[in-house]
Formats: structure tokens, C-alpha cells, sequence
């Protein structure tokens, strides 16, 4: 790369998105519990939250269970014989036990391991053991309890919201049509981790959204290939805002030298690393991508609001979701998305970019851990943001904002039942 | 010498012998043992099994590439269990100098939820 380009096109992004401000932000949405009981209200209950990928259930009689920690239940999500995907609560309509109990399967129904009712992969209650023994029994007002099931370039979302404020299509807004065509469904090798951090759910996807750490925190790890010798303070190429939702396009350093072990694993991958800085020429970016279309990048970080990030490079790409649990506590997920390997050496080059990826996470966590200790305990009120570090501030004042509109018209819907 | 002479079938596949003495230690049975080994070795240890397997490696692979994920013999899945104990050890060696992590996050408090198998076919692409 010719030293002298420059990083990003932009000459700050404040000037880009003005509405942002430039000030310092406060803290309290990251640690105030009574704040934290207005988001669960506003966003999580009401939003689409990504649940899994077509890939899991593809034949009638599939399902995949998926755990939704903030609220303590998980869904079911079932593909009937009419090949249609829906999502139910998995609770017994009798006493609200669990009706399955596999995390996925194959199967013609679920029955309820406690008393034994039955349901179609529909829903319905198809079946209750000595039926005659009840009052007034009506089958069809107990099926499983259903949830707004959509999907977006295979990726599988509900709401548990009965009656969404916005379709799917919609709260993906352009961010998500930008990305059409990305090709999600190559990425059949997979891996999930989970974490329960001691932080507000989005001081850890504002640790996703930021690289201006990745020359110091991360100094033993992704310094010298997300940042180097021309951008030494790990500048971003691009942040892109759309609506509620946010992308960072993350600068590569192409004079990187891979360490031994790491330069063998590149060569034996089925597709580039994310921090390799190899694009695939095979595969036709999206608009959304790399939208600048910058030779020295690397991976982009696309936030959709409120909690599912993906980070995407040409030849694999993962994604975080983040659950919180309280205003200080968050369980974090992390699924990672390879290209199938297409020999056996390719299972090396797998391997360490798994291992590559949860080592680089496991760096951000103690660092999380001791700000959120910081706000809880008063000791700062106030952050003061870099430019590159605007998706930080954009974060903050969507869930402000998003917050104090749902009680608007809450207060408004309120006066009107009067 | 044919295998019945011996009594014993190789360990490993055929140019391969010098990595015997790694099989005891280092053939693990998943992505998660191969973390707890990581965290339990000293970083004397990992470094030694590193630069052993490091001048195989790329023999070892090129090996690899020419056979299939679930069509491999015993032989064959424990060398590939080897180079994915290097891949795990490979950070260790090359960002931190010790299996555990500089700035003390417990690595076990990520649970690897789910895996990629080591030895099974992955389909083609889609």
C-alpha cells in the first residue's frame, strides 16, 4: 500500500453524521439497573432477535431449540409438512413444562414429558392422555404459543412481540438489504461459543465497534494485521450508519507476515482468515461490504440494532449476540461460520481461526469487566469519545432515543384509551 | 516389515515415525480437551511439542490434503490430531509465550457450546 493514502475517505465521521455530536456521553445507560428495565420494555421485547439459520431445520419434522437467556426460556423453532418454518415458546399449554427437551432433532411431533400431551410440528394440541378426565376441554385454543417467525438471507428471527411494530424486511432496514447476496449459506462448518461477562450488553458491542484498542489491547494478538507501521492507531477505513444500525470497515495491513503455525493454517483454510487481509475474488461483495471498496481492508463489523453483530470478511465471516441478564451482565455468543474444508489438511486452517478468534475475544473481557466495575461504582460518569470510536456514540443515543419514543407512545396510547 | 511381524499397527502414517513420542500427550479427543491442555501445560512444554511438530507440519499437511475429513484410518486421524493440538498451541507459542492469557481472563469461562467434529465429513458447499 502507498504509505501515503489515505486511511478513510472521510475527514472525521462527526462531520459525516453531525446529529451524533462530538461531546463526552454519559454512562448511566451502561449501569443503571432502573435503565435497564426501560430497554427490556423498549427493544428486547418488541424487536426481531436472530435465532438460527435455515440450515438447521432444511426438511419437514427438523427443529432446533435456541436458549433465550435474558428472559429464561427458550423457542422452538419447527418446520412442518407444510415446509413452512414457525416458531413456538416451549411450554406445555397444560402446566407449562418444557414439550422438548433436544437442543434439535428430527421428529413427528413433541410430546411433553411430564403428562404426555402432544403437539404437531404445526403447534396444535393433537393429543392429551385420558382426556375425558377434563372440564370443557377445548384442543384447539391450547396449541404451543406462537412467536412472529421471519427470515433474512437465511437467518432465522422472531419477536415476541404478538403484533411487531415493524416486519423483519423493515428493521433491517437498508443496512440488511446491502448485504443481500453475501453468501451466508457457504459458511456450513460451525462453531458456537458462550460467555457470561460481568458488563452492560452494549459495552461489549461497543468493544466489537471500536479498533482504536487494537494497537494496544490487543498488542500480543491482531496488532500487526489489523493495524501497522501505515495506521498505527488502528484507524477505521469507513463507519457507515444506517438507521438504528452501524458498520465498520476495518483496515487491513497487507505487509503482514503471518507467524509460522498462523501462515501454514492460511494456507491450509477453505477460505481466507478475516484478519489475513486476502480477499476472494470468487466472491461478489455485496454493496454493504466493504463499501468503499478499500484495498488494504480486511473484515467489516456491521452491528444491526439491537444486539446481533456480524463481522464479515470474503471467506468467512461469525457473528456475536448478546443477551443481557442485568444492567452489569451479559451472556455473549459467538457462532462462527467456515467454509466446509474440502480436504482434510483444510480441518488445521478451521482450527486456528477458531482458536485465533476466541483468543483475541478473550483479550477484550477483563478490560469490560473492570469499566463496568468503573460506572457501577461512580468512579466515571462520563466517556469522552475519539472519532473512530463514533459507533460508540451512535449506540448510545440510538437506545436513548429508542427508549424515550416507545414511552412516548406508550403515554400517548395510554391518554387515548382514556 | 509387515505390520503382523511387529504384532502392532503404526501409530502414524508411513514417514511419520518422529512424532510417535507426541501421540501419548498430544492426540486429543476435541477442540475443548485441546484448551485444557493449552491452559494445564507449562509453556516450556508447549514450545517443545511446537517446534517438533512446526518442522513437520507442512509434510504432514500436504499428506492431509490428498485424503478426505471422515475417510481417514487411525493412523491418519491421529496426525491430523497432532497438527489441530499445533493449531491450538500455535497462539500460544506465537502471541503469548504461555498457554495462559497475559492479562488473566479465564479462558474457561467461554464454553465452546459447539464444535466443529475433528474427523467427519463436512458436505460440500452449498
Amino acid at each position: 500500500m502507498n504509505a501515503k493514502e489515505k486511511i478513510s475517505a472521510a475527514s472525521t465521521f462527526a462531520a459525516q453524521y453531525p446529529e451524533l455530536g462530538t461531546g463526552p456521553v454519559g454512562t448511566d445507560v451502561y449501569c443503571d439497573p432502573a435503565f435497564y428495565e426501560r430497554e427490556l420494555a423498549a427493544i428486547f421485547r418488541r424487536t426481531w432477535m436472530c435465532v438460527g439459520r435455515v440450515e438447521q431445520a432444511p426438511k419437514p419434522g427438523d427443529f432446533f431449540q435456541k436458549a433465550l437467556p435474558t428472559f429464561g426460556y427458550s423457542v422452538i423453532v419447527a418446520r412442518a409438512k407444510d415446509q413452512k418454518l414457525r416458531a413456538f415458546y416451549n411450554v406445555c399449554q397444560h402446566r407449562g413444562n418444557h414439550v422438548e427437551l433436544r437442543q434439535r432433532g428430527h421428529c413427528v411431533g413433541f410430546t411433553c414429558p411430564f403428562h404426555g400431551w402432544t403437539y404437531g410440528l404445526d403447534g396444535k394440541l393433537v393429543g392429551v392422555p385420558d382426556a375425558s378426565g377434563f372440564f370443557d376441554l377445548d384442543k384447539s385454543k391450547l396449541g404451543l404459543r406462537q412467536l412472529a417467525l421471519d427470515v433474512w438471507e437465511g437467518f432465522v428471527f422472531i419477536n415476541m412481540d404478538p403484533s411487531p411494530s415493524q416486519t423483519l424486511e423493515e428493521a433491517m432496514g437498508e443496512q440488511g438489504r446491502d448485504l443481500v447476496g453475501y453468501p451466508f449459506d457457504s459458511g456450513t462448518a460451525v462453531f458456537e461459543y458462550e460467555g457470561t461477562i460481568n458488563c452492560n450488553w452494549k459495552s461489549m458491542i461497543d468493544s466489537f465497534c471500536e479498533t482504536y484498542h487494537v494497537p494496544v489491547l490487543h498488542r500480543h494478538s491482531v496488532k500487526d494485521t489489523l493495524a501497522g507501521p501505515d495506521n498505527p492507531y488502528g484507524r477505521l477505513i469507513d463507519c457507515r450508519i444506517k438507521g438504528p444500525h452501524r458498520t465498520q470497515s476495518v483496515w487491513g495491513n497487507m505487509a503482514y507476515t503471518p507467524n509460522p503455525v498462523q501462515g501454514l493454517a492460511w494456507q491450509n483454510a477453505p477460505g481466507p482468515a478475516v484478519t489475513s487481509g486476502v480477499v476472494d475474488a470468487a466472491v461478489k461483495l455485496p454493496k454493504g461490504l466493504n463499501e468503499t471498496r478499500a484495498k488494504h481492508w480486511s473484515l467489516d463489523v456491521t452491528v444491526f440494532f439491537p444486539n446481533w453483530i456480524i463481522v464479515m470478511g470474503s471467506g468467512m465471516y461469525f457473528t456475536h449476540q448478546m443477551w443481557p441478564l442485568a444492567a452489569n451482565k451479559v451472556v455473549w455468543q459467538m457462532r462462527g461460520f467456515l467454509r466446509p474444508a474440502t480436504n482434510a489438511a483444510q480441518r488445521f486452517g478451521q482450527e486456528n481461526s477458531m482458536v485465533e478468534l476466541r483468543d483475541a475475544v478473550l483479550e477484550d473481557c477483563n478490560t469490560l469487566e473492570r469499566i463496568q466495575t468503573a460506572q457501577d461504582e461512580g468512579l466515571i460518569t462520563e466517556m469522552v469519545y475519539h472519532d473512530h470510536e463514533i459507533a460508540l456514540r451512535h449506540q448510545y443515543h440510538v437506545v436513548k432515543q429508542w427508549v424515550e419514543d416507545f414511552e412516548k407512545n406508550q403515554k400517548k396510547k395510554g391518554k387515548g384509551a382514556r | 516389515m509387515p505390520k503382523s511381524v511387529r504384532g502392532t499397527a503404526p501409530l502414524l502414517p508411513k514417514g511419520f515415525k518422529m512424532l510417535e513420542p507426541l501421540v501419548a500427550d498430544w492426540v486429543l479427543p476435541d477442540s475443548r480437551a485441546r484448551l485444557e491442555k493449552r491452559l494445564t501445560t507449562p509453556p516450556a512444554t508447549i514450545r517443545a511439542f511446537y517446534d517438533a511438530m512446526l518442522d513437520k507440519a507442512p509434510k504432514a499437511l500436504s499428506y492431509l490434503a490428498e485424503r478426505q475429513l471422515g475417510e481417514l484410518n487411525e493412523a491418519e486421524e491421529r496426525l491430523l490430531k497432532l497438527l489441530l493440538s499445533l493449531a491450538e498451541m500455535g497462539p500460544a507459542v506465537e502471541w503469548y509465550g504461555t498457554g495462559e492469557y497475559p492479562d488473566g481472563f479465564d479462558a474457561r469461562r467461554f464454553k465452546l457450546i459447539e464444535q466443529m467434529p475433528d474427523n467427519a465429513a463436512q458436505g460440500a458447499r452449498p
